[in-house]
């Protein structure tokens, strides 16, 4: 990790882009639209595909947000002559360049057409019609001024890039999920300490990608990196830690303020209803960029290091789930607490230890406070399109403890969970933000 | 007239499962398609009703970019139709229909769904129909109209009709969230008053109005696709007379559910005086149960499909075992074994590759024990073309219900119901209120006795996916060779028992 480079005051950071550090090194043209308005463009929409797209539970949403941010950044990066991630994210070797003078908005336009479309190439008819159109819509502004061999020159070379990224990514062990991710068979653990299916959905009778996490890490080293310790032992002894445990579940959901019952439906973030917990943080990182009018280097930095930390988060949690593989409250309340107790939120479909939404938003929180500094105040406007109010908070540690802290709330985490989790999270983020790119 | 068989309660074939129909695909001369991409990815409605006057149902099929066609009735004991011309429902942009009497003259109208203006069109008798929108006072909107309920509120001399919308279909870049608004329409003396739009609106597939409670007074259910609106949820609406209409809320019971939704039927499965509901969408298929039935019963529902074997959430033919799409849900006993089978019509939204591409229909036939069995194949209606709307109702007028599935871009298919190797009786009941706004007795409740067992169905306009019937309640009986009906008429009066004729339609007058 490099904290001179990444751990920037906000001051000195929003001073760094406003005097043009960033300016394109190659580009030979001006469109009518920037680069940073490309991106936000087509972020904004992926966010919507995320949720509207049947394969995109969160693990899947976050490798998405993976690919697309290393896409967004080595475009930017080649235009820019900045240190590309190749060498630095396992097994990524460098993309294609071009020896011609090229227009960074164009080759983003190319980029993320070509990844967009490729990563939701399942999206429904809606999503493929928008798809079209941002396309056409967007690809009318990036043309407009552009000489015409130009804007193809740069278009070919924003696919190209993409094209590399996704062979790369063709080989991590996540590029095919059917069943909507539930596998077809599957040998559920013997045990009363050991998960099983909560919800009356028939597909869901079987476990959440039990395999997700064997796939290939994006920045995370070493051989099962940032792994956990068991969590406290299952027992049924009204005195023991495990039923503790559960007792606080059960009457923290029995005793929720509105406070808190706000906070879980905040952090909710349910697949297929919002952009998922992978997308939250995204929408944070674009919020603030807005907000702060980051510039084309900065927005691909936070959006490769977000996105490469909520993927690597899920599948370092993935891999501990199915390690410890623990029932999740709602199965050890109705058994031994209260038979007709029901938590305020879903209970999600694959093992509770530990909860995947606590080690995504640590390693989430880990690189944005790299990147933006650890007292960063923010106000998170997610979930208002759906009725919920915005939240502000002191700093992204503080979001992503409150996340964490939703689950509890949710009735669908052990404490345990929750903390490590959390621990799991930092540890995960730390190789994202030791990348180095600006 | 059947003639009746002794009953053979402990026959090897009761001992295996239910006795499996034979239907037999049977067009009678019926060439249709529902036709068209992006706006017409939802719809595909069929109305099966009497315009003719034979006591045989015609058939309406919704055509999307095609005109959209009536078919007179001509079956004998095969299936024969031949397409009205002329009929005044010649119309492009149909997504669905609905039949009813608005005007309570004895002559069946229809409530037309189209992507723009809907339009009521008013029965003139012999398959003819007008425009009678402006001379209702009807008032449409342009919008991408999906579904529609309607009922008679007390005290009402006109329908309450209810219209539901998708999505605003000028929004290419971001049409989620763009959710248009469903509107109530009321009215008096012959004319409607202008809507009253039912806010929040969340893209509904299917409406029904449904006294789910007993209490007399419909609710209207709203089945929303989750695919579109933003803070959705599915959604209940009290509708009581002169009242504004007002959200069923948590307080109340109102539990909250989001789905795909896209059908909804209902019928009481387990005798309890209340209607379970099926809710199409897909991967999965609800059935839902009071949690807590009885007087003071709350909207709080417990899902019990995968109980009772409904889920109907993957193709049980084929080599895909990728998730499926549900579309129009029918209760209807096929076998006429007094049980209440259960179709699916099942189709991929549009090349959707995460979902099954060649999903079949769904028929579960319903065991004593109220638990349900695949089907479709060994009936012969486990078509895997993109089917959508569909109606389940006696073509042929012997008794068998048959069947009509309108699929997306393919040929309608018709099949008829051979019946079962097992001897089987059945009920039809028309009930009536001759001279009243609701001549046919919209939210009724008609029950039939047969030994110790009653059944009982809610006479409904509205539900399934865009697609209606104005038809005579149909039974099985079984083996059983005497019943007694009645109607619980929509003011609550209860009629009588009386003796029906088995395997004949009757008519219950209040």
């Amino acid at each position: 990790m490099e904290p001179l480079s990444l751990t920037l005051p906000r001051r000195k950071f929003l001073l760094l882009t406003a005097a043009g550090l960033a300016l394109p090194l190659r580009a030979a043209a001006a469109t009518a639209i920037s680069p940073e308005a490309v991106i936000s463009s087509w972020y904004r929409l992926v966010l919507e595909l995320v949720r509207h797209t049947a394969t995109y539970s969160p693990p899947v949403a976050s490798r998405a947000f993976g690919y697309l941010g290393v896409t967004t950044w080595e475009t930017v990066a080649q235009c820019n002559g900045l240190q590309s991630l190749a060498g630095q994210l396992n097994d990524l070797t460098p993309p294609p360049v071009s020896d011609q003078p090229l227009d960074t908005a164009a080759v983003l336009h190319g980029a993320l057409t070509a990844a967009v479309g490729k990563l939701f190439e399942n999206t429904g008819p809606t999503g493929q019609r928008a798809l079209q159109a941002m396309v056409e819509k967007l690809g009318a502004k990036v043309a407009d001024g552009l000489d015409p061999a130009l804007a193809k020159a740069s278009l070919d070379q924003g696919a190209a890039i993409a094209g590399h990224i996704l062979a790369w990514a063709a080989t991590d062990g996540g590029a095919v999920v059917e069943n909507m991710g539930f596998p077809q068979t599957y040998a559920l653990t013997e045990g009363p300490a050991h998960w099983v299916p909560t919800s009356p959905i028939r597909m869901q009778q079987l476990p959440l990608l039990p395999d997700w996490g064997k796939n290939r890490p994006f920045a995370m080293k070493g051989d099962l990196p940032c792994g956990l310790p068991p969590p406290p032992d299952y027992s049924e002894d009204p005195a023991s830690s495990f039923y503790s445990e559960a007792k606080e579940v059960y009457d923290t959901g029995k005793s929720l303020t509105d406070e808190q019952k706000a906070i879980a439906r905040f952090w909710s973030d349910d697949p297929m209803l919002s952009p998922t917990p992978p997308g939250h943080w995204i929408s944070i990182f674009l919020q603030i960029a807005e907000r702060d009018g980051l510039m084309a280097p900065q927005l691909a930095d936070g959006l490769a290091r977000v996105g490469i930390a909520v993927a690597d988060g899920f599948i370092a949690c993935w891999r501990v789930k199915f390690e410890y593989d623990l029932l999740r409250p709602v199965t050890y309340i109705r058994r031994f607490i209260d038979p007709k107790w029901d938590p305020l939120l879903i209970t999600p479909p694959f093992p509770e230890y530990p909860s995947g939404h606590s080690t995504q938003s640590a390693a989430a929180a880990a690189v944005l406070t790299a990147i933006f500094g650890p007292d960063f105040a923010f106000e998170d406007a997610t979930p208002v399109a759906d009725g919920l109010p915005a939240r502000s908070f002191p700093s992204f540690d503080a979001a992503a403890e409150e996340a964490a802290l939703s689950r509890l709330y949710g009735g669908i985490h052990y404490r345990a969970a929750i903390d490590r989790g959390l621990e799991q999270g930092a540890c995960v983020g730390a190789f994202a933000a030791g990348l180095k790119t600006l | 007239m059947r003639y009746l068989l002794p009953l053979l309660l402990a026959s090897p074939a009761l001992a295996e499962g239910p006795a499996v129909p034979n239907f037999v695909a049977e067009p009678g001369g019926i060439a249709h398609e529902f036709t068209g991409e992006w706006e017409f990815m939802v719809g595909g409605g069929v109305a099966a009703f009497d315009c003719s006057g034979d006591d045989l149902p015609d058939i309406f099929l919704s055509g999307g970019t095609a005109p959209s066609a009536l078919y007179r009735n001509l079956s004998g004991a095969a299936l024969s139709f031949a397409k009205a011309e002329d009929s005044g429902l010649e119309m492009d942009m149909v997504s669905g229909a609905y039949p009813l009497d608005i005007d309570a003259d004895g002559i069946t109208d229809l409530a037309v769904l189209r992507v723009g203006e809907s339009r009521l069109m008013r029965g003139l008798g012999d398959c003819k129909f007008e425009d009678a929108s402006a001379t209702w006072g009807f008032q449409p909107h342009d919008l991408w109209t999906t579904a529609f309920a309607a009922t008679w509120e007390k005290g009402a001399d006109w329908p309450t009709l209810a219209f539901g919308s998708y999505i605003d279909r000028t929004e290419d870049l971001f049409p989620w969230g763009s959710c248009t608004e469903n509107l109530l329409y009321r009215g008096r003396k012959g004319q409607f008053d202008a809507p009253l739009p039912l806010k929040p609106s969340f893209c509904p597939l299917s409406m029904l109005f449904t006294d789910w409670n007993r209490s007399g007074t419909p609710a209207l259910r709203v089945s929303n696709d989750r695919e579109y609106y933003k803070g959705g949820q599915e959604q209940m609406w009290h509708v009581a007379p002169a009242e504004p209409p007002r959200l069923y809320t948590p307080d109340e019971g109102w539990a909250r559910l989001r789905i795909w939704g896209m059908g909804i039927a209902s019928n009481d499965l387990n005798g309890d005086g209340f209607p379970e509901y099926v809710l199409t969408s897909m991967a999965d298929t609800k059935l839902q149960t009071l949690a807590e039935p009885g007087p003071e019963t709350k909207p709080r529902y417990a899902d019990v499909a995968l109980a009772k074997g409904a889920t109907a959430h993957r193709p049980y033919i084929g080599e895909e075992l990728k998730p499926s799409t549900g579309w129009h849900a029918q209760f209807a006993d096929v076998n006429n074994d007094g049980y209440a089978d259960l179709f699916l019509a099942k189709g991929n939204v549009s090349e959707m590759p995460d979902f099954a591409m060649k999903d079949p229909n769904n028929l579960l036939l319903q065991r004593p024990d109220g638990t349900f069995e695949e089907a479709g194949d060994r009936a012969g209606v486990a078509s895997t073309l993109t089917g959508r709307g569909a109606a389940l109702a006696d073509l042929n007028g012997d008794g068998w219900l048959d069947l009509v599935v309108v699929n997306r871009n393919g040929p309608t298919e018709v099949w008829r119901n051979g019946g079962t190797d097992t001897a089987a009786n059945w009920v039809a009941l028309v009930p009536l209120m001759e001279g009243q706004p609701n001549r046919n007795a919209a939210n009724a409740w008609v029950e039939l006795r047969a030994g110790d067992r009653v059944q009982r169905q809610e006479v409904l306009i509205g539900g399934g996916h865009a697609s209606g019937m104005l038809v005579p309640v149909h039974f099985g009986l079984g083996g059983a060779d005497a019943a007694e009906a009645r109607v619980i008429w929509p003011d609550g009066t209860e009629g009588a028992w009386v003796p029906v004729e088995v395997n004949e339609t009757t008519g219950l007058a209040k």
